[in-house]
């Protein structure tokens, strides 16, 4: 009987151990959050995720909401928030903006770890420039968020904190637009001398924060520095350039990151792009869910007014127009934040604006932005007329981009343009899931 | 004296509660020696009796009946013939016990011989055995809330699996979300809903395993998933036990918060002559109807109509003549049907064989079946192969063992009929317009209005699925004591499912040239088991005390590859792709468990019983590991006291009531209370580490409390039995992903927040209404209802399309969030709508709560009949008082709004048209505006309904003519299913509002209807 016993106290040993080990079951494709940003390596990693959630927000939706709003582009399918935009009648409930929002305060708080940790690390192989490099990219991600915050939503709550526990960074109430716009400038400032002055159109540099910093004042009507910044990054010859034709930026698909781009978000087989889906018709396995309009189409094919530019437009087996600057299979598609075209555009309005003896340097920027289409220099002579023929050449610039919307709010010109005549249309509503869950948020008025 | 040492000691062990756990089994490699032999003794012959057993009622023979000398434990069995012989060294007179299942056990006292001993069949309500938690009991005896389903009723209903078989069967069950398509998951609710982020799902105990209940499937068919219960085959199960109180749930724990399901499969019998059973049926199935559109010209005028109203010009009318730059006036243009090309009638087949029986010491069941089924909606097909063995084993008077295998394989051909434009087949078919041409003006197909062509979709549809599933259980039993029986039981629930799909160049998933995955998905539940359950009556005592552990572990995994790029279509392989993804994922959890049961009853009046069990998880923080789920239960058979004795109508009577906590934890994450940075987010080809979810160390179990009181009536000699419940379920500590502020970069977290609760009662009534000898009618009835209110929950949650379903503090779970419409203006057109909070304006403000999914009651209503060789079998369903969204009716009644994006239906051509038009169809214009709201309320609709769920019809030939050929039963039999339905829901199908997400129900599109269908068939036993 003793075997017995020995075999029974063995087999509840043997239970009780394994319970405490069948218990403790570690996951295999995440990390504990208490070892993440210790050393070069995972500094390196982390960086990296900051961009891929500017990138998540940048990649569709934030640029929808841009040219949604503006006049180029209809709305085919069946999703009405997409025509929300269009009519610019859009709700709390629209999910694009609730999903920008999320997008863009992910992307801040990934920032905002950096920020916090990066510094500090101790690590041999992180040497000091490369804790610079990734603290100032770090910024700019953040600046750029907050940026676009403003622009959008006007108001919004500033975060500068990491979020570590699920109480951290709630309850925080709206900044007024011009806070936001000075936290955006605060870190480009920081971020700035912490760059080096290279060039990489996939990663900031200090000629990236030059560029942004340039559009920044541009929308504070700060002419003079809006062109300081844009001669700046246009100076560099050698390493930025205007292409021609207009296509030569995105065509064929082995382009990418050429010189035409200051910064772009970068995009692989495995790390694809679905903006493609929303504009190619179904015979390219897109959705077509929105298309050029025939108003704009008709204007971008008149040679005198598109240009080279009618390569952003081709039709399908059934007839149908096309917006075609998204195309690729697999879905690589750059997403272009900042071309230099812009900076040239920048500099003619920053220039045109400041009038007298600076017209004729405004419209040689614009004819340089003309003439790579194939168009002839601009008849505009006056100050009046030249800023005119900058908005509309923007219109054709970037029809597809992140433009077209936020300059027509910025110069006040949407309600002549898209007659949008509530002043309070011209923000976007704070989604109604955020108001919710956070009593501290108020909405913006009108809504 | 040793063997006796022996014996003191190992209960000395087992009473200081040693023995619980695992490795128990092994002692049962010490028993033998303490189990001694019998001795045979040798007999003197007295008497020969002979004698046939028959049927009192038929007058037909019994084989297998068992005859048994009373106060002995000699025994014989009929024959084939139901003739016995019996040789035994008794004189006469003596007295014989007839036994045989399902009738009434005869004592007869014999002086002679031959005999003929009829028996008269019993209707034996109270001594039905019901299978339990970890046991069985008599129904008279029951405490918990059980019902039992024979799955023989229902098997021959085509839905591939049988929980969609049980919709309308069991009282407080509400089984949901059938469609068309066989084999796939349906919403099961045991007594409502009770978590809005854990799952809602039963448990599934099959012989004791623990399944896995959820989809493999990663393959997106729009909306609905396969269901891993369908490769169960219905005719491998004996009997389905839904347990529903907290009495007989809180056994399970942590899994027992929404019922418990357990499958019986069929098993042999001791001492039974083998028998094979033949089991064939051939059917058709096709809808019961189809969505009506409009006509080209129809859906032409429509359009036009709606330019004008929004302000546009006449003159630029889409369809205005094509000279004129239009599209050609209405009156010009053609009608295209695409519904027709997908539906068909769809054929099924259904074969099962199966041997049982048993010897003195082994019995076995072996199975084999195939179905094979096609869905109405081409080019979907359903098909398993299944095969089962099940065995025990007598390895002497105190050790058997035993083994269930389920041995499946499941192929589908599978379409994506829900929602999403490229691959949509139901939607290319129902929301492109009419009038658009499935070809360009060079006569190449085109798909149209953002869906693929219907027909090269149906010519290049390849998506294929096969699940490869393995259930089975490993026990030994050992009788220690004669009142102690340990079994220790090991199972195992493997399943591997294999997917692959490929989207060739004229398809939109396939352009611009081709698209192919592979997906390879695995799920692994291992079990063992050990329990001790020991059984004592002392004069009027009865009790008896069950402990046993539990440890489980359910492990998935998935690998996927993805090709794009092939040099054209003949390429499939991923191998040949230019460019290949692939992608893994991997999760454990595990679950470590004590339990125990003790019951107590006093002569048979007084039943009292109370458990304990004690889980760890895993997917927990160490602060909250373990849970603890009490119970405890009381019933009063009040037809034992001596003043109901003697009122002889009333069979039984009895009281029960029983309060218990039970737990969920399915359907979290397995690392849920982490706090996780994931890699993942890469950027240039380089990986990238984020955040990924906060920590949440207090998470703990969803905990459900549970009070059930009933009364179980059972009268004239139990031909009427009656059984009423009321219920009340209290869910507190509701697992919740909270949405935290995007502030925190982070969208949700998981927590304990929510609390729902769920009450509701029961009715049930079996009554046996004649019972002649040609001819029987006996009526089943059951009708439940279900208030499901959420009590706390910060945040209100929204969910699916257009946020349609609000769950909100104060309304049911799966309620609809809808801008209420009360009329259309005669003058105007135009809808009005109603103005909550008056300022004018309709906003979201006035976007409100009305109704639920939840209907005001349901259930079911058997009526079966007998008559000579004839059996007929009536079965109706019914719900009254939810609410669906007619999602397709709201496409389709966009009024010309969508254009050439969507169909049109013909409903909306009885739109307003001038002043004075009395409709409830505004005005045609624009979209989410004023007339055409996402969240109107005019698409929501009634989901009552009755409907003939099945229609049984079957002949036995007489035993004269088949026990000629030597073949024991032949019955033919014809099945209907779906033959009417009733109902005011103008969708095809009230059932059919489904989705896979949980907290997307009621919202019906792009779901095939269930089909109505008739089979044929013949059952042959041997």
């Amino acid at each position: 009987m003793k075997t017995l016993k020995y075999i029974s106290a063995f087999l509840i040993l043997v239970v009780f151990a394994s319970c405490e080990g069948i218990l403790e079951v570690e996951p295999r494709s995440s990390i504990s959050d208490q070892q993440t940003i210790v050393d070069k390596g995972s500094a390196e990693t982390a960086i990296r995720a900051v961009y891929e959630a500017s990138r998540g927000y940048y990649g569709t939706s934030f640029q929808s909401i841009a040219y949604l709003s503006g006049d180029n582009v209809q709305w085919t399918g069946s999703q009405s928030q997409v025509q929300e935009f269009i009519n610019h009648k859009v709700n709390p409930e629209n999910s694009t903006i609730g999903g920008v929002w999320n997008g863009i305060y992910s992307a801040v708080n990934r920032a905002n770890h950096i920020i916090a940790k990066v510094p500090a690390l101790t690590d041999p192989l992180l040497t000091g420039a490369l804790k610079n490099q990734i603290t100032g990219e770090a910024y700019f991600i953040r600046a750029l968020a907050y940026f676009d915050l403003a622009r959008t939503w006007g108001g919004a709550p500033i975060i500068t904190k990491p979020t570590l526990a699920a109480t951290d960074n709630r309850g925080v109430a709206k900044s007024t637009q011009a806070q936001v716009y000075a936290q955006a400038l605060a870190d480009l400032d920081l971020a700035e001398p912490l760059l080096p002055l290279s060039t990489d159109r996939y990663r900031a540099t200090r000629k990236t924060v030059w560029a942004l910093k340039s559009r920044f004042y541009l929308y504070q009507k700060d002419w003079a520095k809006a062109e300081e910044f844009a001669d700046k990054v246009i100076a560099d010859v050698a390493n930025y350039e205007l292409l021609a034709p207009y296509n030569s930026f995105f065509f064929p698909e082995s382009k990418r990151g050429t010189k035409e781009s200051v910064f772009e978000f970068y995009y692989s087989s495995n790390e694809t792009n679905g903006h493609r889906g929303q504009w190619q018709p179904q015979s390219n396995g897109g959705t077509r869910q929105w298309a050029p309009n025939d108003a704009f189409v008709a204007l971008v094919n008149n040679p005198a007014i598109g240009g080279t530019r009618s390569a952003l437009v081709a039709k399908d087996n059934q007839n149908r127009w096309f917006g075609n600057l998204y195309y690729r299979s697999p879905a690589t598609d750059p997403t272009y934040v900042i071309r230099i075209a812009e900076l040239y555009l920048i500099r003619a309005e920053a220039r045109a604006q400041q009038g007298g003896a600076k017209l004729a340097a405004a419209r040689a920027d614009l004819d340089a932005v003309r003439n790579r289409s194939a168009l002839e220099a601009t008849p505009a002579l006056t100050q009046a007329d030249i800023l005119l023929a900058i908005e509309n050449e923007r219109r054709f610039e970037f029809a597809f981009e992140a433009h077209r919307w936020f300059d027509l709010v910025r110069t006040g010109r949407a309600a002549a343009v898209l007659n949008v005549t509530d002043p309070n249309r011209l923000l976007m509503p704070i989604p109604i899931d955020q108001i919710q869950a956070d009593k501290a948020l108020v909405q913006n008025p009108g809504y | 004296m040793q063997k006796n040492a022996k014996i003191r000691s190992l209960h000395n062990l087992v009473f200081s509660g040693y023995l619980i756990p695992l490795g128990l089994g092994l002692l049962i490699l010490f028993i033998p020696s303490f189990v001694s032999a019998q001795t045979p003794t040798v007999p003197l012959i007295n008497s020969t009796l002979r004698g046939t057993v028959i049927d009192g009622r038929t007058k037909t023979t019994l084989p297998g009946a068992i005859v048994q000398l009373q106060g002995t434990t000699h025994k014989a069995f009929t024959d084939s013939e139901g003739e016995f012989n019996f040789v035994t060294g008794q004189k006469f007179p003596y007295t014989i016990i007839v036994s045989y299942i399902g009738y009434k056990t005869k004592e007869v006292v014999v002086d002679g011989s031959p005999v003929e001993v009829s028996l008269e069949e019993s209707i034996n309500q109270l001594g039905e055995i019901i299978v339990v938690g970890y046991g069985t009991q008599e129904r008279k005896n029951l405490v918990g809330s059980i019902t039992k389903v024979n799955p023989a009723e229902t098997k021959d209903i085509p839905t591939g699996s049988f929980d969609s078989q049980l919709q309308g069967k069991v009282p407080g069950v509400q089984i949901s979300s059938n469609t068309g398509v066989p084999g796939e998951t349906v919403n099961i609710r045991v007594r409502g809903a009770t978590s809005i982020n854990a799952d809602n799902d039963p448990l599934y105990v099959v012989d004791g395993v623990f399944i896995n209940t959820n989809s493999l499937q990663t393959i997106s068919t729009g909306g609905k998933a396969s269901s891993p219960i369908a490769d169960i085959n219905p005719a491998d199960i004996e009997s389905v036990e839904v347990l529903k109180d907290a009495n007989a749930t809180a056994l399970y724990g942590s899994r027992g918060a929404n019922g418990v399901i357990l499958i019986t499969t069929k098993r042999g019998n001791y001492n039974q002559k083998s028998k094979i059973s033949f089991n064939a049926s051939q059917g058709w199935s096709k809808a019961e109807k189809l969505w009506e559109l409009t006509t080209g010209p129809e859906h032409a005028t429509l359009v036009n109509e709606w330019w004008v109203n929004t302000g546009n010009p006449a003159s630029t009318v889409p369809f205005r003549p094509v000279s004129a730059g239009g599209r050609g006036r209405p009156s010009e243009q053609q009608t295209y049907d695409r519904l027709g090309q997908v539906f068909q009638t769809a054929g099924m087949q259904n074969y099962d064989l199966s041997l049982s029986g048993g010897t003195a010491t082994t019995k076995y069941y072996i199975a084999a079946g195939y179905n094979d089924q096609e869905s109405i909606l081409k080019p979907i097909t359903f098909n398993r192969g299944s095969f089962k063995v099940n065995l025990d084993q007598k390895i002497n008077e105190k050790i058997q063992v035993g083994v269930s295998n389920t041995f499946a394989r499941t192929g589908r051909n599978q379409a994506r009929a829900g929602d999403g434009p490229a691959g949509g087949l139901l939607q290319a078919a129902l929301h492109t317009p009419t009038y658009l041409s499935p070809v360009n003006e060079l006569g190449i197909p085109v798909g149209r209005a953002g869906f693929d062509n219907v027909d090269l979709l149906l010519k290049y549809y390849d998506v294929h699925s096969t699940s490869l599933r393995y259930i089975g259980s490993l026990y030994a039993q050992a009788n220690l004591l004669p009142n102690l029986v340990f079994r220790s039981t090991v199972g195992v629930d493997y399943n591997n499912y294999d997917e692959s799909e490929y989207w060739n160049t004229f398809l939109i998933s396939g352009s611009p040239n081709g698209l192919a995955t592979s997906s390879v998905g695995q799920s692994t539940s291992l079990l063992n088991e050990q329990t001790l359950n020991y059984r004592k009556t002392l004069g009027r005592h009865g009790f008896g005390v069950l402990v046993g552990n539990t440890l489980q572990a359910d492990i998935s995994e998935g690998t996927s590859s993805t090709g794009r790029g092939f040099a054209n279509n003949s390429f499939k392989q991923i191998s040949s792709a230019a460019v290949t993804t692939g992608s893994q994922s991997w999760n454990k959890a595990t679950l470590v468990s004590f339990f125990s049961r003790i019951d107590y009853n006093f002569s048979g009046k007084y039943l009292l019983e109370a458990s304990l069990r004690a889980d760890a998880s895993s997917r927990f923080g160490s602060n909250n590991r373990w849970g603890y789920f009490p119970s405890v239960g009381g019933a009063w058979r009040i037809k034992g006291e001596n003043f109901l004795k003697d009122v002889a109508f009333i069979s039984d009577l009895k009281l029960k009531g029983s309060y218990g906590v039970t737990g969920n934890q399915n359907g979290i994450g397995s690392f849920a209370s982490l706090g996780l940075w994931s890699g993942g987010s890469s950027y240039q080809d380089s990986p990238g580490i984020a955040p990924q979810q906060l920590a949440n160390p207090d998470l703990k179990w969803e905990r459900t409390n549970q009070y059930n009181a009933g009364v179980d009536i059972s009268l004239f000699n139990e031909r009427l039995n009656l059984e009423f419940n009321a219920y009340h379920k209290q869910t507190v500590n509701g697992l919740l992903r909270l949405t935290l502020p995007a502030t925190t970069g982070f969208a949700s977290y998981m927590s304990n927040a929510a609390e729902i609760s769920n009450k509701g009662f029961e009715f049930n009534i079996n009554s046996v209404n004649i019972r002649k000898s040609h001819f029987t009618w006996s009526t089943s009835l059951n009708i439940s209802r279900n208030v499901n209110n959420i009590d706390k929950l910060e945040t209100p949650l929204k969910y699916g399309s257009r946020d349609l379903i609000l769950q909100q503090q104060g309304s049911p779970l799966y309620s609809f969030w809808v801008y209420n419409e009360l009329y259309v203006d005669p003058q105007t057109g135009n809808s009005v709508y109603q103005d909550y909070n008056n300022d004018g304006r309709i906003t979201v403000d006035d976007r409100r709560i009305n109704g639920s999914i939840w209907p005001k009651f349901f259930g079911g209503l058997t009526n079966n009949l007998t008559y000579k060789g004839f059996d007929v079998s009536v079965f109706l369903a019914f719900q009254s008082g939810n609410k669906i969204y007619n999602h397709n009716r709201f496409f389709g009644e966009g009024g010309g709004a969508r254009d050439a994006a969507r169909i049109i239906f013909a409903s909306n051509n009885a739109r307003w048209q001038k002043p004075g038009d009395i409709t409830n169809i505004p005005k045609p214009d624009g979209i989410n505006i004023n007339n055409y709201r996402d969240g109107g309320s005019r698409w929501l609709e009634d989901g009552s309904f009755l409907k003939l769920r099945s229609l049984n019809i079957g002949y036995t030939l007489p035993k004269s003519l088949t026990h000629k050929v030597r073949i024991e039963n032949v019955r033919l039999f014809v099945v209907g299913t779906n033959l009417f339905t009733i109902t005011n829901y103008t969708g095809l199908d009230p059932e059919s509002a489904a989705s896979s997400s949980q907290n997307e129900q009621g919202i019906d599109l792009g779901t095939p209807p269930q089909p109505r269908g008739i089979q044929f068939g013949v059952n042959v036993v041997l």
